[in-house]
């Protein structure tokens, strides 16, 4: 899972740079505009070990971020999923807030908070909340008829029962939808610290940005991307092992038929 | 004894009704059955005396009986438990004592340890009418319950049941006019909202374990019932 993932990304990663590389041939470009090979090869032996715990460091808040964001989704997809007034409410507020980009609040909550860990926490918090949310509501608010049926006619059905049918039944969308999350939150984070932060990747890369110094950002970009494939590979590993503890009598039903 | 009077109900959008002033009794000791083609409205009209479907004119009464339960052939078990574990969870404890012999009858024994997921149609079906019938009920609706199950095991099961809840009552919603014909007590049959009245009730041969039903009779009934679909 993990080899798959990283392969993918170095993939991609040099087909852009074969096409930045292209665009410089073609247009005759200079090495202050698109740094040639052994520019970006000197940078990164340079910048290496500085970038790669500034990566580490954003990818520890963007880790934090996306465990509240989670809470804070499944908290009020809960409450959501409701038919009454509240869940109502919720559902309409989740919508409507949705709708306005976070990225335009950032530069408010630098303004109230500073410039340290609790914004960019929070900023990127928000940035994979409400998907998640969005997510979760449509989820945890769709019965499962041929299974709660018999929970609510007989008077057993608790809510705890509803939302782990529901989960239970939309396991694989769920693990689907929180491994997409943890991109978002990587991306909050980055941006907060691009915004207005004074540490992590997102910042080095505003120094750069200034320096106009493309071999710094591409090196970022290669640890960004190395280290947001890992993320995503054990957040996968971590839902196999989940559907698997769940669903352990069909995986065992299915192994006995192989 | 639950007693319909004046049902009209339309579903939200359709053209025709479903029910146009339809009257019947229901509810009374014993096998009984409800009976149409396809698509005349017993699903909803069951529904409808369980008291899941609302929104329609007319009155539904009677104080018996008062636990009302409907099962139906699509129902599925929570995929993290296995069929034996469930089975015990569901059932009251003053019930607990017939698992045993009502998952032996139904032929289930094998099934206990399994995934609800890893059963046959005709298990999964047999498996959800197991858990109704080890409720506290007065009146349970079964709609196409026995599904997928073959003729030997129907009639297994549908005796065993006759012997094991002779006080309770039962509306078996079946397509087999054969099936209904022999087993039930009263078959009520439900007919186009165009028909006035929209039932009839026929008596059916109410056959149990070890008695014969004359041919003649049987196919005596199933020609009444034919006749008044």
């Amino acid at each position: 899972m993990l080899h798959k993932r990283l392969y993918q990304f170095v993939l991609v990663y040099f087909i852009g740079l074969a096409f930045l590389f292209t665009v410089k041939g073609v247009f005759n470009l200079s090495d202050y505009v698109i740094p040639g090979i052994s520019d970006i090869y000197n940078t990164a032996r340079r910048v290496f070990a500085r970038y790669f715990f500034d990566v580490l460091n954003t990818l520890s808040v963007a880790i934090v971020g996306h465990i509240l964001s989670l809470a804070m989704a499944t908290v009020v997809g809960i409450i959501g999923r409701l038919s009454n007034w509240m869940g109502s409410l919720i559902r309409t507020a989740a919508f409507n807030i949705q709708a306005y980009p976070i990225v335009a609040v950032a530069p408010m909550i630098f303004i109230l908070l500073g410039d340290g860990l609790s914004s960019r926490l929070l900023i990127a918090a928000m940035i994979c909340y409400f998907p998640l949310l969005l997510s979760f509501i449509g989820i945890l608010s769709e019965p499962v008829t041929d299974i709660e049926h018999f929970y609510v006619h007989s008077g057993r059905m608790r809510w705890q029962l509803e939302v782990k049918i529901r989960a239970f039944e939309n396991m694989n969308k769920l693990i689907t939808v929180v491994a997409g999350s943890a991109t978002l939150a990587m991306v909050g984070t980055i941006v907060s610290e691009f915004i207005g932060a004074s540490a992590g990747i997102g910042y080095s890369i505003r120094i750069a940005l200034y320096q106009s110094d493309l071999s710094k950002i591409l090196v970022a970009l290669f640890l960004i991307g190395i280290f947001t494939s890992l993320y995503l590979a054990v957040l996968e590993l971590l839902g196999n092992i989940v559907s698997r503890r769940w669903g352990k009598l069909e995986v065992k039903g299915e192994r006995q038929k192989a | 004894m639950i007693e319909c009077k004046n049902i009209n109900y339309r579903y939200p959008g359709a053209q025709n009704p479903v029910f146009n002033n339809l009257s019947c009794r229901v509810g009374d000791p014993g096998f009984h059955a409800l009976f149409g083609q396809s698509g005349v409205g017993k699903s909803t009209f069951a529904r409808m005396i369980a008291g899941q479907l609302n929104g329609f004119a007319g009155e539904i009464a009677g104080k018996e009986p008062k636990k009302i339960y409907y099962s139906y052939n699509l129902e599925r078990l929570p995929g993290w438990s296995g069929v034996g574990e469930h089975i015990e969870k569901v059932t009251p404890e003053a019930n607990k004592s017939g698992i045993s012999e009502i998952i032996e009858s139904f032929g289930l024994s094998s099934c206990m340890d399994s995934g609800f997921s890893r059963l046959s149609l005709g298990q999964r079906n047999r498996v959800n009418l197991a858990r109704y019938l080890l409720q506290d009920f007065d009146l349970l609706i079964m709609d196409e319950s026995l599904a997928n199950v073959d003729e030997a095991t129907r009639e297994q099961i549908i005796f065993k049941i006759k012997a094991m809840f002779p006080e309770k009552s039962f509306l078996y919603i079946s397509h087999s006019v054969a099936e209904v014909s022999r087993f039930c007590r009263n078959i009520l049959v439900l007919r186009d909202f165009s028909k006035s009245p929209q039932t009839l009730t026929i008596e059916g041969r109410d056959n149990v374990r070890g008695t014969d039903v004359v041919k003649k009779d049987l196919e005596q009934t199933m020609l009444e019932i034919v006749n008044a679909s």
